[in-house]
C-alpha cells in the first residue's frame, strides 16, 4: 500500500467521521476557491469587493496573505487549547445586522485584548513571518498530509481562534502606538482596516510584503496547467493588444535577502568560516608528521581448494560434485527452514484475522478493524504465496537429489567401479497418518476458503465496475444513436469487440458482467497445487544424508583408461599465488591434487602492508608432472572492512571458474568439451573447470590489541582533499567500485548533485543498484565519451619513449637527474637508456652478494640503501624549497662610505708587507659545469718520515744500539753495507719522499725532497668531475670520494749491466715505495671550504725495508715534544676553487616526543650558548633515526661490550679499555652527511648501530662511550672538532688523575696535553645526565680545565633552576651479541684475496704477475700476530724471520689494517699504495689477507702486500 | 602524441581591498592528460605594494603536458589570499580561467569572487579576521552549476595574466 493511497484513505475517514473536521476542511477549500476567483479577477484590490467577499464567506480572509493562516495554524497547534477571550462569538453570529463603524470598533478592541492576552501569556515569539519557509506553504495546499491532520486536531476546539488569532500579532505593535480612546479608530487605523493591512511596518517592508505576495500568485500561475487560450474569448484585448499575463520576469529583483544560506546552498557550495590563521611554515615534508606510521598488517588465511569441476572428473565426478552442490543447498535450506516459518507466520495471521472478527474482543472502532483486518488478508495472500513457493523449492531440491543419486548408482553399475566415496542415504520419519491427514485437509480447507473469500471480493468490485461502466455505456449508447442513428448497429459491435481492452477514454465500451467464481474450481485448484508442492500426507518425511562412507573401487580392478586418468589426477598439483594491488606477495606451496579433487593449504599470509589496498587476489596455478604451470583461474577477494580482525573472521567460500578447453585421453571428462552420460551421446553438457577457494581474510592486531588498520579517513592539504571526495576512486578504493552498496553509501555520503551532467553515470548505476534491479553493468566509467574523443590509446601514450624519459628525469631518478635535451622523437631515443633502471628496478629485492662477499653485510648495504633512499625522497620537496637569496642576486648599489674605501684603498700598497687573506666569493653551485671546480692541495711539509733500513742488515741481527746517529746522517753509503754495489749507489739520503695525491683517479705528484723531514711547500691542482655532471648542492654533498695523500719515497737503482759504460753513460730504475696514506673525504673539504693543519700520516705497523728514527732524538735528547709521538706527520692544506656554498642543513623542524618545556629549554640554552660563543658546538638534541627530535642524554647509558672482549684481560682495565676502543673502531665509518646528502645529522641507537655495522663519528662516541660507563670509567661524550674531521664526536675519560681524550674513530687515545691529539677544540660534553657547555676563555683541550662541576667554567644545561626530570633512555636494555662465524670468516678471508690478486693481476696489463707462494704463506702467518698485538712491538722480530727466511730478495710491503665493510675500499686502499706499479722484470708479490672476527660481525681486516725482487 | 607546453607567469593582483596579498594557484586537468614534468601547483610571495594597488608576483609557472584527447583542457584555479599586519591570512577570493588554446603570447585576466557569508561572518571578517571558505574548493572549477551562487558577494576583479 503506498503512502498516497494511505492519505486518501485516511482523509476519507475523516470525512465521514468527524464534523469538525469536514468543516474546517471546507473551509479551506472555500479560501481556496476564494483565492482561484480572486486570481482570475483583475489585480485591483477594491475594498468593497473584499467587503463584500468577507461578508460573504462568513470569515476573515486576509486577501493578500496566506503564508500568516499557516502560520497561525502552526501556532494553534503548537500551543494547544487555551480559554476564549469574551468578545467574538456575538461578533462571528451577527455581524451583518452591526454598523461598519461598529465592527471596526469590536474587531479592534478585540484584537487588542487577543494581543494582550497573548503577551501575557509570554509564548515564545515567532520568527517574522516573511521568514516562512515556502515549505510551510505546502503544508497548506497539500492538506491531508500528517502535520495538516494534527493541526485539524487542535484547530477543531475553536475554530473561531483563527480569526482572532491572525491579529494578535500586528496588534501588539499598534498598541504601543495608538493612543486613541477605545472603540474609536483613528482615521489611520480605519484605512487600514480597509485595506486589511494592519501592520504598521515601514513602507518598504510593506511594499515588499505586497510583493511576495503577488509573486505567490504569479507562481500559481506559471505553475497551473491551464493555458490562457480559451475558445470563445477574443485574442486582444481593447486597446489592441494581445490579452496576455504580464511578463513573469521582473525587472527588479525581488527574491528577498537570504539570511539562512545553509538551507538552499547545495551542500557542495557550503562555506566554513574559517579564522585567519598565522601561516606557519608547515613541516608536512617531515617523517612522521601527518602520516600514518606504516604499519598494517592483512592477514590472509587460504585454507584450501575445492575443484566443482576439473578436466580430470570422471563422469561419475560429475555427478558427485552435483550431488554435494545440491546437497550443501539443501543443508542450508535446511537450517533455514523457510517454508516452516511461513506457515507459523502464516498461522500467526490466521489466528490474528479470527481474533480480530471476533466481535467480542472489538475495541477499536469498526473501520480500524476492518482496514487491520484488509492488511492482515493481504499479507496472508503473500505469505501463503511464498510459503508454496518455497515448499515447492524443498520438494523439488529433494527430488532432484535423489534423481541425481539413482543416476550416480546405475553409473557405478554400468561402469562396474566406484570413483568416489559419496553415499546418499535416504532416512524415512514415520508420521502419524490421521493427524497428517486432518493437518493437509484443515490447510486445504483454509486456503479454499480464504480464495474464495478473495474471488468474492474481487468479484463485487468488478460487479461494481461494471455497473458503473455500464451506466456510463448505456448514456454514450444513447447519445450515439441521438447523434448518429444511420451507423449500422453491426459496425458498433465490431467496434466494441475491438476496442475491449483499450482504456476507457477512447469512448465507453460495452463492459462484460464479471464472472462469478466457481468454489469447485478453486479447490480443484488448491488440491493440485497442493499435491505438487506438498508431502502428501501419510507419506513419511524424507531426510536425505550424504556420508563418505563408500568405498573406492581400488586401481587394479579398474578398467585402463580409469587407471590413466587416476595417474594423471596423482601428476597433478596446485598452488595459489596471492597478489596484492596485483602485484604477487607471497605464494603458497604446491600441493598434489587429491583423488577428491581437495587441495588443503592451510596457510596464513601475514601481509605487512603500506599502500591503500586496492585489490586482492588468489591466482590458481595447476601444475601437471614437470612441465610448466598454467594459471586456471583468478580469484578475486574483497578487501574485508575495518571492523573484521583476525579472529573474527569468517571462513568464506569464493567460487571461481575457468574457461579453458582440455580435452583429455582417459576418462576424465575435460573441461569445456562437450560430452555425455547417454550412450547414444544425446543430452550433452559442457563443464568449465570451476572450484572453491575457502578463505579468511582480516586485519591483524597490534601486539597491544589495536587492529592494524590504515585509518579511514585520508587528511590532506589544499584544494587536493576536496578532489579526494569527490573522486570516487580515491575516497573507497576500487573494490568499492564493485560494491554497489558502498557506492551508493559514497554518493549519499559525498552528496553528489543528481542532476550534474558529470555525475550521470555514476547516478545511473546507483539507481540501477539500489532499485533492486538484478542487472548490474560489469563495467564503470568515470569520463564517459573520452574513449571516443581519444587521438591515441593509452598504450601508445605509455609506450612512447620520450614522455617516458621526460617523466623520469622529472621525478629526479637517480639514472635520469641530470639528463639534458631529450630527443623529440621517439626513434632517436636508444632502448638502452632505460636499460640500467629497469634492471635497478628489477633487482631492488634481490640482494646482490657480487658485490658484498658476506650476506649480511649485503643485506644491511642494502637497508642503508632503502634508507637513504626514502630519506632523500621524503626530503626532495624540501630541497626545493628556496630562500630569496638562493633566486635573488642583488649587487648592492655602492654607497658614500664604499666609495669612500675604495678611494682609500688606492693609496694602500701593492704588496702589504703583512697580507692579509680576503675572503673569496662564494659560487652556488647551479650553473657550474665540468671542469670548473678545481681542488687545490698545498703540501707544505712533513715530519719524522720513516727511513730506509739498508738492506745489508740481514746478515745482522739488527739493533738499536748498533745504529748511530752517523748512520742517519751521512751521506756515503752506509757502512753496514757490505758491497758498494748497485743497491745504492745513489743513496746519498736515508730517504727521499714525495706526495702523491689522487682523486678520482686523477693522480698529481710533488717534485721529491730530501730526508726525514721534507719541505716541499707545492700546490697540486686537480680537477673535480660531479657525478652525471649534476652540481647541484644535494649531489655535491654526496660525493663519496676521498682525496689520498700518498707519500713514497723514490728509490734510484742503477741497473747498469756493464761497469765499463759507467763513464759515459748513466741507465738507472727509479722505484717508489709506499710510506703511508692521509685520507680526507672530499665531503669534509666541501663542508669545511678549506682543510688546513697538520695530519698524522697513517703508516702501517710493519714496514719492510724501513725503520722510524724514533728513538734518535731520544737519545739526543732533543725536542721532547715531539719525541712523545710515535708517527709522522703533513701539513697540508686543501681548499676547492671556487669556493662552493655548502648547502644548508634541512630548514625544517622536526617532530618530537620531549616534553615541550624541555625542548624550549633546549632552545634557549642554545641561544644563550650561541651568543657567548658562536663557533663553539653545542647540541643538545638530536634526530634519530626515524627523524625525531631527541634529547641528547638519552642516548648514553652504560652497555655491556661484548663479553669476549672483557674475557681477554680480566685484571687489566686500561688493556680492556683499549680493547673496547679497538673495538669499536672497527666498525666501519660511513659519514651521516653523505649517506643522507647533507640533509641532517642521524643519529642511530647503539643496537642500531650495531646492527647497521657503518655509522659515522657521533656513532662511534656514542657506544664508546657507553661502553666505558659499564666499565665503570667516568666517561662523557666531547662534542669539538677536529682535524681532518671538522665538528665531530670524542669521548673523554677520567683515569685516576688525567683525562683521556678518545677518538672513537681509530681507537686511539690522547692525554691531554698531547700536542698531537687532533682534536682543536671542545664545545660541550654530554654526561648520562646532562649537558655542559664550555664557557672558558679558550676551547683547546691543552688550556681547559675538565672540571665539570666548576660552574664558572662549564655552563650545565639541568641546574638548580631546571632539574633533571630522569630522562629514560633510547637506548637498549641490554646489547646482545652474536658470535660471529668463525668459517664464514675464513671464507671471505680467502674470496677477498682471490679477488685481491685477480685486481693486481689486471692492474698490470703489460706485465707478468708472478706470486711468490713461500712469502705469502709466511705473511700469512704473520698476519695474526699482528691482530694480536694490534700492530705493535713486532716490527723487528717479524722483519728479522722474514729476512732469514727469504734470503735473497729485497723485499718491500707492508701490511694494511681495515676495518671490513665492503670490498670496494679494499681495492681502493691496495689500489692507492701504488705496490703493482713496480715493474722490475723479475718482481714478485706476496699478498695474504687474514680476518679476524670479532663478536656482532665485526671483522678485522689485515692485508699484507708486498713486492720481491730477486738480488742478483 | 600531443605535448601542450604551459609556460607562463602569475603577474600579480589588483583591485583587492586588502594590500599584502599572496596567491595560491593550481593547474587541473581531465584524466586523458599526463604531466610530464613541473609543478602542478604552488604559492606565491607576498607582496605588499607601495606605489600603485596592483600586487606583483611574477611567479613563474612551466609545465610540460603529453595528452591523449582534448577533453579537460588545463585550467587555472587561484586563490588569492591577503595577508593582514600579524602575519595572518584570509581568503581574498577565488577564480579560475581556462588555459588559453590557441599558441603564443596571452594576457589573462581572472575576475575573482569570494564567499560573503552571513552578516555575522561579515561583521568577523571585517574585525577579527578570517572568512568563510568553501569546504569543496573544487567546485570553483569543477562544477557545472556555478550559476547558483549569484547570491554571494562578488570579490574584486585581481589581474592574472599568464603567458603560455
Amino acid at each position: 500500500m503506498n503512502p498516497r493511497e494511505e492519505k486518501v484513505k485516511i482523509i476519507t475517514e475523516e470525512f465521514t467521521e468527524n464534523e469538525e473536521h469536514a468543516d474546517v476542511g471546507r473551509r479551506k477549500k472555500n479560501s481556496k476557491a476564494q483565492r482561484r476567483q480572486r486570481k482570475k479577477q483583475p489585480p485591483t484590490t477594491d475594498p468593497e469587493d473584499m467587503v463584500s467577499e468577507k461578508s460573504h464567506n462568513g470569515s476573515q480572509q486576509e486577501p493578500a496573505q496566506e503564508e500568516p493562516e499557516t502560520h497561525l495554524l502552526g501556532m494553534t497547534a503548537k500551543r494547544g487549547p487555551r480559554s476564549l477571550p469574551p468578545i467574538p462569538s456575538a461578533s462571528r453570529t451577527g455581524f451583518a445586522e452591526f454598523s461598519m463603524r461598529e465592527r471596526m470598533r469590536e474587531k479592534l478592541q478585540a484584537a487588542r485584548s487577543k494581543a494582550e492576552s497573548a503577551l501575557l501569556q509570554e509564548i515564545p515569539i515567532p520568527k517574522p513571518r516573511r521568514l516562512r519557509s515556502p515549505s510551510s506553504r505546502e503544508l497548506e495546499t497539500e492538506f491531508g498530509t500528517e502535520p495538516g491532520k494534527e493541526v485539524q486536531g487542535t484547530q477543531q476546539e475553536d475554530s473561531q481562534s483563527y480569526s482572532r488569532v491572525k491579529f494578535r500579532d500586528p496588534v501588539r505593535k499598534t498598541k504601543s502606538k495608538t493612543q486613541a480612546p477605545p472603540g474609536f479608530p483613528s482615521a489611520e487605523e480605519a484605512y487600514n482596516f480597509f485595506t486589511f493591512n494592519f501592520d504598521p511596518e515601514p513602507e518598504e517592508l510593506e511594499g515588499k510584503k505586497q510583493i511576495k505576495g503577488r509573486d505567490g500568485s504569479d507562481q500559481e500561475e506559471e505553475s497551473g496547467e491551464e493555458l490562457p487560450v480559451q475558445g470563445e474569448r477574443k485574442w486582444f484585448g481593447d486597446d489592441g493588444r494581445i490579452l496576455a499575463l504580464p511578463s513573469p520576469i521582473k525587472p527588479f529583483s525581488s527574491r528577498p535577502p537570504l539570511f539562512t544560506p545553509a538551507q538552499s546552498i547545495k551542500a557542495e557550495l557550503e562555506t566554513l568560516y574559517k579564522k585567519a590563521v598565522k601561516y606557519v611554515h608547515s613541516s608536512q615534508h617531515m617523517i612522521g608528521s601527518g602520516d600514518p606510521p606504516g604499519n598494517f598488517q592483512l592477514d590472509i588465511d587460504i585454507s584450501g581448494l575445492i575443484f566443482t569441476h576439473h578436466p580430470c572428473f570422471s563422469r561419475e565426478h560429475v555427478l558427485a560434485s552435483k550431488l554435494a552442490q545440491l546437497y550443501d543447498q539443501y543443508l542450508a535450506r535446511h537450517q533455514r527452514n523457510k517454508a516452516k516459518f511461513l506457515t507459523d507466520k502464516l498461522q500467526a495471521l490466521r489466528n490474528a484475522v479470527q481474533t480480530g472478527l471476533d466481535p467480542e474482543k472489538l475495541h477499536q472502532p469498526l473501520d480500524t478493524t476492518q482496514k487491520t483486518i484488509n492488511e492482515y488478508k493481504s499479507e496472508i495472500r503473500q505469505t501463503r504465496k511464498l510459503r508454496d513457493a518455497e515448499q515447492e523449492r524443498d520438494r523439488t531440491l529433494l527430488k532432484t537429489i535423489i534423481k541425481v543419486w539413482k543416476e550416480m548408482k546405475s553409473l557405478r553399475e554400468f561402469q562396474r567401479f566406484t570413483n568416489t566415496p559419496l553415499k546418499l542415504v535416504l532416512k524415512k520419519e514415520k508420521v502419524d497418518k490421521k493427524a497428517d491427514e486432518e493437518v493437509y485437509e484443515a490447510e486445504i480447507q483454509a486456503e479454499i476458503r480464504e480464495l474464495l473469500e478473495e474471488h468474492t471480493e474481487a468479484y463485487e468490485q468488478k460487479m461494481e465496475e461494471y455497473r458503473t461502466s455500464h451506466q456510463q455505456w448505456k448514456a454514450w449508447k444513447k447519445a450515439q444513436r441521438a447523434k448518429k442513428k444511420k451507423k449500422k448497429q453491426a459496425a458498433e459491435e465490431d467496434l466494441d469487440e475491438e476496442t475491449e481492452e483499450l482504456p476507457a477514454e477512447e469512448g465507453p465500451v460495452k463492459p462484460i458482467p464479471p464472472e462469478p467464481t466457481d468454489p469447485a474450481a478453486i479447490e480443484q485448484r488448491v488440491r493440485e497445487r497442493a499435491a505438487h508442492s506438498r508431502r502428501r500426507p501419510g507419506e513419511p518425511m524424507l531426510v536425505p544424508e550424504l556420508s563418505l562412507a563408500g568405498s573406492v573401487t581400488p586401481n587394479d580392478q579398474c578398467p585402463r583408461v580409469e587407471v590413466l586418468r587416476r595417474d594423471d589426477v596423482k601428476r597433478r598439483s596446485v598452488y595459489l599465488k596471492v597478489l596484492f594491488n596485483s602485484k604477487e606477495v607471497s605464494r603458497t606451496v604446491s600441493r598434489q591434487l587429491g583423488p577428491d579433487f581437495r587441495v588443503h593449504f592451510g596457510q596464513i599470509f601475514n601481509l605487512q602492508i603500506f599502500n591503500w589496498p586496492e585489490s586482492l587476489t588468489l591466482q590458481v596455478y595447476e601444475t601437471v608432472g614437470y612441465s610448466s604451470t598454467s594459471l586456471l583461474a583468478e580469484v578475486f577477494l574483497p578487501i574485508p572492512e575495518t571492523t573484521v580482525v583476525t579472529g573474527r573472521a569468517p571462513t568464506e567460500e569464493v567460487e571461481f571458474s575457468s574457461n579453458q578447453h582440455v580435452t583429455l585421453d582417459h576418462e576424465g571428462v575435460g573441461s569445456g568439451v562437450p560430452f555425455s552420460f547417454e550412450a547414444d551421446g544425446s543430452n550433452q553438457l559442457i563443464l568449465m573447470t570451476s572450484g572453491k577457494v575457502s578463505h579468511s581474510v582480516a586485519w591483524a592486531i597490534g601486539e597491544n590489541g589495536i587492529p592494524l588498520i590504515p585509518p579511514l579517513s585520508h587528511q590532506n592539504i589544499g584544494c587536493r582533499s576536496a578532489l579526494k571526495r569527490a573522486d570516487a576512486i580515491s575516497s573507497i578504493g576500487t573494490s568499492g567500485l564493485t560494491d554497489m552498496k558502498k557506492l551508493a553509501k559514497w554518493a549519499a555520503e559525498s552528496k553528489l548533485d543528481p542532476n550534474d551532467p558529470s555525475n550521470a553515470p555514476l547516478m545511473q548505476l546507483i539507481s540501477v543498484a539500489t532499485s533492486g534491479e538484478s542487472y548490474v553493468p560489469d563495467f564503470f566509467r568515470l569520463e564517459q565519451l573520452q574513449q571516443e574523443f581519444n587521438f591515441i590509446s593509452d598504450e601508445e601514450l605509455n609506450r612512447s619513449k620520450r614522455f617516458r624519459l621526460l617523466h623520469l628525469r622529472n621525478q629526479e631518478v637517480p639514472e635520469f637527474r641530470n639528463y639534458k635535451q631529450i630527443p623529440a622523437y621517439d626513434r632517436e631515443i636508444m632502448e638502452k637508456i632505460f636499460q640500467d633502471y629497469e634492471k635497478r628496478l628489477r633487482d631492488r629485492n634481490v640482494i646482490e652478494t657480487k658485490d658484498h662477499v658476506d650476506t649480511h653485510r649485503a643485506m644491511v648495504a642494502k637497508y642503508l640503501q632503502q634508507v637513504r633512499e626514502s630519506v632523500v625522497n621524503r626530503f626532495l620537496i624540501a630541497k626545493h624549497h628556496f630562500l630569496l637569496t638562493d633566486l635573488v642576486v642583488e649587487e648592492e648599489v655602492p654607497n658614500i662610505s664604499i666609495l669612500g674605501t675604495s678611494l682609500f684603498k688606492l693609496a694602500e700598497q701593492k704588496r702589504p708587507l703583512r697580507p692579509r687573506r680576503k675572503g673569496r666569493k662564494k659560487v652556488t653551485a647551479q650553473n657550474l659545469s665540468d671542469g670548473d671546480i678545481k681542488l687545490l692541495v698545498n703540501i707544505v711539509r712533513a715530519y719524522d718520515i720513516p727511513v730506509r733500513k739498508p738492506t745489508a742488515s740481514k746478515f745482522q741481527q739488527p739493533s738499536r744500539s748498533s745504529r748511530t746517529f752517523s748512520e742517519k746522517h751521512v751521506t756515503s753509503p752506509s757502512p753496514h753495507s757490505p758491497t758498494p754495489s748497485a743497491d745504492f749507489p745513489l743513496s746519498q739520503v736515508l730517504v727521499r719522499p714525495f706526495v702523491e695525491v689522487s682523486f678520482q683517479r686523477t693522480i698529481c705528484h710533488t717534485t721529491t725532497a730530501e730526508g726525514p723531514n721534507p719541505s716541499w711547500n707545492e700546490e697540486l691542482e686537480l680537477p673535480f668531475r660531479a657525478p652525471n655532471g649534476d652540481y647541484s648542492t644535494a649531489s655535491l654533498q654526496s660525493v663519496k670520494d676521498d682525496v689520498y695523500i700518498n707519500i713514497f719515497d723514490e728509490v734510484v737503482y742503477d741497473i747498469l749491466e756493464d761497469d765499463r759504460e759507467r763513464g759515459s753513460g748513466i741507465h738507472t730504475r727509479i722505484e717508489r715505495h709506499w710510506l703511508g696514506c692521509v685520507k680526507i673525504p672530499f665531503s669534509t673539504i666541501y663542508f669545511q671550504a678549506r682543510v688546513d693543519g697538520t695530519f698524522k700520516i697513517d703508516i702501517p705497523p710493519v714496514l719492510l725495508g724501513y725503520s722510524k728514527e724514533r728513538n734518535m732524538f731520544m737519545e739526543r735528547g732533543f725536542d721532547a715534544v715531539r719525541s712523545l709521538s710515535d708517527g709522522s706527520y703533513i701539513t697540508l692544506f686543501i681548499t676547492i676553487e671556487p669556493q662552493l656554498v655548502p648547502g644548508e642543513s634541512v630548514r625544517e623542524k622536526f617532530e618530537s616526543q620531549e616534553d615541550e618545556k624541555l625542548l624550549q629549554a633546549t632552545e634557549k640554552f642554545q641561544a644563550e650558548c650561541a651568543l657567548k660563543f658562536p663557533n663553539r658546538r653545542c647540541l643538545t638534541t638530536v634526530i634519530d633515526i626515524s627523524g625525531k627530535t631527541v634529547f641528547i642524554t638519552r642516548y648514553l647509558k652504560p652497555l655491556n661490550p661484548p663479553q669476549e672482549l672483557l674475557n681477554f684481560y680480566p685484571d687489566n682495565q686500561q688493556a680492556t679499555a683499549e680493547l673496547v676502543a679497538r673495538y669499536v673502531s672497527l666498525i666501519p665509518f660511513l659519514p651521516d652527511t653523505v649517506s643522507f646528502a647533507g640533509i641532517c645529522d642521524l643519529w642511530s641507537t647503539s643496537d642500531q648501530f650495531l646492527d647497521l655495522l657503518a655509522g659515522d663519528e657521533e656513532e662511534h662516541a656514542v657506544l664508546l662511550c657507553n661502553y666505558f660507563l659499564w666499565l665503570g670509567k667516568k666517561a662523557w661524550l666531547l662534542m669539538g672538532s677536529a682535524i681532518p674531521e671538522g665538528p665531530t664526536a670524542y669521548v673523554l675519560t677520567w683515569e685516576k688523575n688525567h683525562y683521556l681524550i678518545w677518538n672513537p674513530c681509530s681507537g686511539h687515545f690522547y692525554g691531554q696535553f698531547d700536542t698531537f691529539c687532533p682534536l682543536k677544540s671542545v664545545g660541550c660534553l654530554i654526561g648520562p645526565d646532562n649537558v655542559w657547555f664550555n664557557i672558558q676563555q679558550y676551547d683547546s683541550p691543552l688550556r681547559i680545565n675538565f672540571d665539570v662541576t666548576k660552574p664558572k667554567l662549564w655552563k650545565s644545561f639541568f641546574s638548580r633552576s631546571l632539574p633533571y626530570p630522569g630522562l629514560s633512555s633510547v637506548q637498549p636494555e641490554e646489547l646482545i651479541y652474536q658470535r660471529t662465524d668463525k668459517a664464514a670468516a675464513a671464507e671471505l678471508q680467502d674470496r677477498i684475496e682471490k679477488i685481491l690478486k685477480e685486481k693486481i693481476m689486471d692492474w698490470r696489463p703489460r706485465y707478468l704477475t708472478r706470486w711468490n707462494r713461500y712469502c705469502t704463506s709466511t705473511l700469512r702467518h704473520f698476519l695474526p700476530l699482528l691482530e694480536s698485538s694490534q700492530g705493535e712491538d713486532v716490527e723487528d722480530d717479524h722483519q728479522a724471520e722474514l729476512l732469514k727466511q727469504l734470503g735473497d730478495y729485497r723485499l718491500s710491503g707492508f701490511p694494511l689494517h681495515m676495518p671490513y665493510s665492503e670490498v670496494k675500499p679494499l681495492i681502493e686502499a691496495v689500489y692507492s699504495t701504488g705496490v703493482h706499479n713496480i715493474d722490475v722484470p723479475n718482481v714478485e708479490f706476496a699478498l695474504a689477507v687474514y680476518i679476524h672476527p670479532y663478536p656482532k660481525n665485526v671483522l678485522s681486516v689485515w692485508i699484507y702486500v708486498a713486492s720481491l725482487v730477486r738480488n742478483r | 602524441m600531443a605535448e601542450v607546453h604551459v609556460i607562463g607567469q602569475i603577474m600579480g593582483a589588483t583591485g583587492f581591498s586588502e594590500s599584502s596579498l599572496f596567491c595560491k594557484w593550481g593547474i587541473h586537468t581531465g584524466a586523458a592528460w599526463k604531466l610530464l614534468s613541473g609543478v602542478r601547483e604552488g604559492q606565491t610571495q607576498v607582496d605588499t605594494p607601495q606605489i600603485g594597488d596592483m600586487a606583483y608576483w611574477s611567479h613563474p609557472i612551466d609545465l610540460h603536458f603529453a595528452t591523449k584527447g582534448l577533453q579537460g583542457w588545463p585550467r587555472l584555479h587561484l586563490q588569492v589570499w591577503s595577508q593582514d599586519s600579524f602575519g595572518r591570512c584570509q581568503l581574498a577570493g577565488y577564480g579560475f580561467c581556462h588555459v588559453p588554446s590557441s599558441p603564443g603570447t596571452h594576457r589573462l585576466e581572472c575576475p575573482t569572487w569570494r564567499p560573503l557569508g552571513s552578516w555575522r561572518e561579515q561583521l568577523a571578517r571585517a574585525f577579527v579576521g578570517g572568512g568563510p571558505q568553501l569546504v569543496h574548493a573544487d567546485t570553483i572549477y569543477s562544477g557545472a552549476d556555478r550559476y547558483r551562487r549569484g547570491t554571494w558577494g562578488p570579490g574584486a576583479p585581481p589581474d592574472h595574466r599568464l603567458r603560455p
